[in-house]
């Protein structure tokens, strides 16, 4: 139909305009979506774009589908996660848009800015297309309330909440998704699902921030454990209010944006180092963010790790270095609770491989290091070395410790011989957190071990796995090589220099003006 | 080209006013009523020539033992199953007989059933559903109601009708769902809880029941007819029969389950969905 | 009005504005404003800007110096500071303001804290001759696709699609443009196919050799021990990477570099 839009614009005025006139009204509005929206064409982009992971009939099983958890969207059950709509209804298409243009944070769902508007329309009108209750039911966004506000106090107010509601129950106590029934969530097609950390908001599949925390907890994310709390709110159980103030709480476990990675991990130095894990010493010491992903560069491959990240902070004294290392895993591995989850994760993401552990496995922790600071810009391969170049590694165990050890290559660890450089780990799990602090002096005698020297970039790389999800002997979580600067102490020169340079300064200053103002007296004289 | 489009603009515009106007008040919304009063009416089951499919589910062999639940993460719902414990509800055979069977009529009936006003009730007390299998008709109401002072949630997961995931998060609260098309069964599940399960099956004739602790069922005021009876249990899967009703007669029919069924059992839980067009 | 006009042109003053200008171009004109208005471009690292900004400077001195009037009038400004009884205040605000600012510059460079290294390497290095895929010695010279050849083209294209979703979307993305969901984590950051600098510099037999191979298989100079990309012989068979090569040039619109193109110049000599 050859129909502008200006013109169904105006002929839906019209009808607004003389009443009585809704019956007519969705038949055209259905009529106009049609010509805005092209079945066909959304077609042929979905087969070049989407079908890869959504599969041909779109049921969430093309061939990348078998790594990813959580699987990609089944368009024909079309069970949506991410809605503005009742638990249990569709999504509306602005609602699909937002995902299309956006991606969904956490999960291998990227936002397409290469496709236009008109583009992802014609792939929405597609992808609905291939579920008949698109045709049964026409959805509609949930009435929501004005955001009274946040702050501290809504927060505070919030926690309470979060009790009464039992979030902890999935979430954890602190919200690092370790809560006693972690272990046994399944999305509806019964695979393993990880209750989300609430502290790293950057990663919420329905993004951060207080409102769209409001809006997961009024829709549900359907398909997966999370419910709706639409009835909670209707039977007045929890008011609009407790929900905003919940919103503001979870929102306050997280920062506030995705943290900033920076190169450098710095040392600091100071005259006594901090204590074990806990102690306060760490709170005042900088901490720095090292994103971590999945180790697929070798055989055997994990594509879904549990961890995502470390944070790193050290300090040192000029003799000794302490180093505290803080994750979150929501398990304290091994653990017989998690056993049955550790099952369902291998068969989940592990059919391919070659090994399927089934013993309970340790968590681990791997700090490499060149075997010496590298003079040149050449380093260990960052896969835990090679032949060629191995690493000198410091190992962690979760129920034995730490030893010093080295690897030319992946599942090649050796413990040094000898007690090594007298490396010392003390750690605690708490709450969905491991917080583990490696002390060692500086200077080593030992052969294969590193020397810490100040002030030069040391490269480091690390790698965590989590026994729980059956990550073991390379399976795990691996970062590209970064570096430790340790803080040299404060020399002279730093004082003196500028000293010099102002003095140097001042007087060729003076110099210059003397000068010119003998000679314009001699001028005057002369 | 331009003025042709305005001018089709305008015809259309004038004809959608007269659409709308010419109706007067009553006009399309009267006629809304009428048509639902239609489909609202019962169809008239003649009490004398109806009879009744009746039976019981018998089971042979060794039947998997009930395993013991750990609920010592919940110590009040624990508390309410005395010294025994709580023990898993899938398979219950007393004497032989299996209980928690659901037992319909799946083919045969060509008549239309409004859906009853009466609300089906799904409890969850001592984290546990009651009952464990629920029958209800289409766009019947279905109550949910929590009886233990916690967390629960109640996550449906059917294949033809849309699924919900509500929380329940006090003792008390109660919340009124339906389904709009018929499937046999819509598993429920509460993610809290991971031991926690029910059946629901929805049907659009009010022919079905449960086996009860005896095996035994029961499908009164059935017209007469030619039917396919069918049986379905979460674990030993669905079994078939035709059964041809007399008028006023009371069809026995016995469906007999065994422990070597659950290796290979089909356990359908609404039908793969197909394609609208 | 006037007055400012008088302002502009003295060669002190007019000179001064010039360096203004000049600097705040550089700095915030090329690298934010040029992207505001949708060209591509990005910021001028200060070293540069240090030479761009002398260049400048001698230029200006040139300028004022080759008529001698302007010269002195160019020194006027700074004569006067120096002699006039009347800009005392003004003059001991400068001899003080001086030395505070070059100690303080002194303190921050020797203060400055030790940054990573420069991380120097030829993203696309000069290839080997030949190469050994699984046991098998490959002359890479000259060498071609040969499902080019092959027929059923977009069958094989398909089954590169499959491939590549399956083992190098995690990096190299969807979209192709080398921001899949582990790129963040990765540095040197996964290669953009999309881009003209990528694969459309490259012959096919190319990019076979760095999938074959991976980081492992670079040559110093391409900085093996950082490149996370895998060893791929030890993943796919020959075919399966030839399949994978035909889906990144269909899908991101490229064409491959020809032999004949390559030869001559070089390829590897770039990056």
């Amino acid at each position: 139909m050859g129909l502008q839009t200006p013109w169904l614009i105006a002929v839906l005025a019209a009808l607004l305009a003389s009443r009585r006139c809704w019956l007519v009204m969705p038949a055209l509005l259905v009529a106009g979506q049609a010509a805005a929206q092209d079945v066909e064409r959304g077609e042929a982009i979905y087969r070049t774009w989407c079908q890869d992971c959504h599969g041909e009939d779109g049921k969430g099983d093309g061939p990348a589908a078998d790594r990813m958890l959580p699987r990609p969207r089944d368009f024909v059950a079309a069970r949506y996660q991410i809605r503005t709509t009742a638990s249990g209804a569709l999504p509306t298409d602005d609602d699909l848009m937002r995902v299309m243009g956006e991606g969904l944070p956490g999960t291998a769902m990227p936002g397409w800015p290469n496709l236009s508007d008109d583009e992802k329309r014609d792939v929405i009108a597609y992808i609905k297309s291939l579920s008949p209750f698109f045709e049964r039911e026409t959805p509609e966004t949930l009435q929501r309330s004005v955001d009274p506000g946040g702050g501290p106090e809504a927060a505070t107010a919030g926690r309470e909440i979060f009790e009464r509601l039992e979030c902890d129950r999935c979430h954890g106590r602190l919200g690092r998704g370790d809560g006693s029934s972690a272990a046994s969530l399944e999305d509806w097609r019964d695979l393993p699902i990880r209750a989300t950390d609430l502290t790293e908001p950057w990663l919420f599949n329905g993004g951060m921030g207080a409102d769209a925390i409001h809006t997961r907890f009024l829709t549900g994310l359907d398909g997966t454990p999370m419910p709706s709390n639409q009835d909670a709110l209707e039977a007045g159980i929890v008011t609009e209010q407790d929900l905003w103030h919940l919103a503001h709480y979870v929102a306050s476990l997280g920062p506030e944006r995705e943290p900033d990675v920076e190169e450098v991990v710095r040392i600091e130095r100071r005259e006594t180092l901090p204590g074990g894990p806990d102690d306060e010493a760490w709170e005042s010491v900088r901490a720095f963010y090292v994103p971590l992903i999945g180790q697929i560069v070798e055989a055997p491959r994990q594509f879904s790790p549990t961890v995502d990240g470390v944070w790193a902070q050290g300090v040192h004294n000029g003799s000794e270095l302490a180093l505290r290392i803080v994750w979150d895993d929501p398990s304290n591995s091994p653990d017989p609770e998690w056993q049955e989850w550790q099952d369902r994760i291998a068969a989940t993401l592990y059919a391919d491989e070659v090994e399927i552990p089934t013993d309970p496995l340790p968590d681990l922790l791997f700090l490499q290091f060149p075997s010496e600071v590298p003079e040149g810009r050449e380093r260990p391969y960052f896969l835990m070395g090679d032949g060629r170049d191995p690493v000198y590694l410091w190992l962690w165990h979760s129920r034995r410790g730490a030893v010093e050890a080295r690897a030319a290559g992946l599942g090649a660890a050796e413990a040094l011989d000898s007690a090594g450089s007298g490396l010392a780990a003390s750690a605690k799990w708490e709450a969905g957190q491991w917080r583990v602090v490696f002390r060692r002096p500086l200077a080593t005698e030992e052969d294969g071990a590193l020397g810490f020297a100040e002030g030069v970039p040391i490269p480091v790389a690390f790698f965590a796995s989590d026994g729980s999800s059956g990550e073991t002997g390379g399976r795990g979580a691996i970062s590209s090589w970064y570096y430790v600067v340790l803080q040299p102490p404060t020399s002279r020169a730093a004082f003196v220099a500028p000293l010099i340079a102002m003095l140097v300064t001042g007087g060729l200053g003076m110099f210059a003006v003397r000068r010119a103002q003998r000679s314009v007296h001699s001028e005057g004289r002369g | 080209m331009f003025d042709k489009t305005r001018t089709w603009a305008t015809v259309a515009v004038a004809c959608l006013a007269w659409a709308c106007g010419g109706g007067g008040d009553a006009g399309a919304g009267g006629e809304a009523p009428a048509v639902e009063e239609a489909a609202e009416a019962a169809p008239i089951i003649d009490p004398a020539t109806a009879g009744t499919i009746a039976g019981v589910i018998a089971f042979k062999g060794e039947a998997a033992a009930p395993q013991a639940i750990d609920m010592s993460e919940e110590p009040d719902c624990a508390d309410g199953y005395g010294s025994e414990g709580p023990l898993t509800q899938s398979v219950v055979v007393n004497d032989g007989r299996l209980a928690n069977v659901f037992v319909y009529v799946k083919e045969g009936l060509d008549l239309t059933f409004p859906a009853p006003p009466d609300p089906v009730l799904l409890n969850q007390e001592n984290c546990r559903y009651h009952p464990h299998i629920v029958g209800l008709q289409v766009d019947q109401p279905l109550q949910i109601s929590n009886s233990d002072p916690l967390l629960h949630n109640i996550n449906t997961q059917p294949s033809l009708n849309r699924g919900f995931n509500i929380s329940q998060p006090q003792a008390g609260m109660e919340t009124t769902r339906d389904f709009g098309v018929p499937e046999v069964m819509i598993p429920v599940k509460c993610d809290v809880h991971g031991w926690m399960r029910a059946y629901i099956g929805v049907l659009d004739h009010p022919y079905f029941a449960v086996s009860a602790a005896d095996g035994s069922f029961s499908m009164p005021k059935l017209p007469p007819g030619g039917y396919v009876v069918e049986a379905w249990h979460e674990l030993y899967g669905v079994q078939t029969m035709d059964v041809v009703v007399g008028e006023g007669e009371t069809v026995e029919v016995s469906f007999t389950y065994d422990a070597g069924m659950a290796e290979n059992a089909e356990v359908p839980l609404g039908e793969p969905l197909v394609l609208g067009h | 009005m006037s007055r400012f006009r008088s302002y502009l042109s003295h060669p002190f003053w007019g000179s001064l504005l010039v360096l203004v200008f000049s600097y705040l171009g550089l700095k915030f004109g090329i690298g934010y404003l040029l992207p505001a208005v949708g060209v591509h471009s990005a910021p001028v690292p200060s070293s540069v800007l240090l030479q761009y900004m002398l260049t400048v400077f001698v230029a200006i001195l040139l300028y004022v110096s080759t008529d001698e009037e302007r010269w002195r009038a160019f020194k006027q400004p700074i004569r006067d500071v120096m002699v006039d009884p009347a800009r005392r205040t003004m003059r001991a605000v400068l001899l003080v303001a001086f030395p505070v600012l070059a100690g303080f510059v002194t303190y921050g460079r020797v203060r400055a804290e030790v940054g990573a290294p420069p991380s120097l390497r030829s993203i696309h290095p000069a290839p080997p001759n030949d190469l050994t895929f699984r046991g098998e010695r490959i002359r890479l010279t000259s060498l071609q696709n040969p499902l080019r050849e092959s027929g059923l083209l977009e069958e094989r294209v398909r089954t590169g699609g499959r491939l590549y979703v399956q083992n190098c979307v995690p990096c190299h993305g969807d979209r192709l443009d080398g921001e899949g969901p582990a790129a963040h984590a990765l540095n040197p950051v996964p290669a953009d196919f999309t881009d003209n600098g990528s694969i459309s510099q490259l012959t096919e037999s190319y990019v076979f050799w760095r999938i074959a191979k991976g980081g492992p298989g670079l040559p110093v100079e391409g900085a093996p021990w950082n490149s996370a990309m895998p060893v791929w012989e030890d993943i796919l068979t020959a075919d399966e990477i030839w399949s994978v090569i035909l889906f990144i040039y269909e899908r991101s619109g490229s064409r491959p570099r020809t032999w004949e193109e390559a030869e001559g110049t070089g390829e590897g000599d770039e990056g």
